[in-house]
């Protein structure tokens, strides 16, 4: 922690997060600059933005698609991206008949590779708690109504698997390239919570 | 991650859905330092999470989830030095 750049005393949180770095930077466990790595990371590198080019691929290359649907830890590595969180990651494809929709109801286990760090809804206790037992009802909050006669899928992300939702390929652009499409992909769609 | 790694990626790509990664600097500092932890003793990310899901579960219900992960981390560095 930089304490001198507040403007007021550290606050209790904080006070122990710099009490837990140095010790394990003492103990030789780490130092401050693999942490500011790490920070900077999941900061600025690894965000959605990875899923949703997984997610064009899968929309223009039926094979890319078949091969991210039965191994999805495979075919995402031959994009590039792994690591921690990623695993065992699973790939759901939503269908006309079949919305697909991740939670994890014990933390916040999260496909960091495809998707980054979680927000912090999906962390919340009412998200954990609500999208298992009203699923349409959590949608709807966020503008998402599925019709009655599409089956809704509900996951636990458990503590091995990963999962991240391929969503329909909207009507209407066939014309778009990989690029364009990808940026018509959000996180929201593929954790779920919108269609 | 190298600069070259995230060529071609808009600045903005973590909060294209509009918010911050971490809400705070403690945040990422917390954050960090699992994964630091994690990665340098090869506990393994499973050994965290068992902390990490046993701290939500203890503490009150409105705990703010990054106070639940700093719980978390202290349980592990407690049980595994």
């Amino acid at each position: 922690m930089t304490a001198g750049h507040h403007p007021t005393e550290p606050s209790p949180i904080e006070r122990r997060v710099a009490a837990l770095e140095s010790l394990l930077v003492e103990r030789g466990l780490i130092t401050s600059d693999v942490v500011d790595a790490v920070v900077e990371t999941y900061e600025h590198d690894v965000g959605p933005l990875n899923g949703a080019r997984v997610v064009a691929r899968a929309w223009v290359d039926d094979d890319y698609r078949a091969r991210l649907l039965s191994d999805g830890t495979r075919a995402i590595g031959e994009l590039g991206y792994g690591g921690a969180e990623g695993e065992h990651l699973v790939v759901l494809e939503n269908t006309p008949a079949v919305h697909n929709l991740v939670v994890c109801t014990l933390c916040s286990c999260y496909p960091w590779p495809v998707l980054g760090l979680p927000p912090s809804w999906y962390k919340s206790f009412a998200y954990r708690a609500r999208a298992v037992r009203e699923p349409r009802a959590v949608m709807a909050e966020f503008g998402t109504v599925v019709p009655d006669e599409v089956e809704v899928r509900v996951w636990d992300s458990s503590a091995e698997v990963r999962y991240m939702v391929l969503p329909q390929r909207p009507p209407g652009t066939d014309g778009l390239d990989e690029e364009a499409l990808a940026a018509l992909v959000t996180r929201d769609h593929m954790i779920g919570v919108v269609q | 991650m190298s600069v070259s790694a995230r060529k071609g990626l808009p600045a903005d790509v973590p909060r294209r859905n509009g918010e911050l990664v971490f809400a705070a600097p403690w945040e990422g500092r917390a954050f960090g330092l699992a994964a630091a932890y994690v990665e340098a003793t090869g506990v393994g990310w499973a050994a965290f999470r068992t902390h990490l899901v046993a701290a939500i579960a203890d503490l009150p219900e409105g705990t703010p989830y990054y106070e639940a992960w700093v719980e978390g981390l202290e349980r592990l560095v407690t049980a595994h030095g």
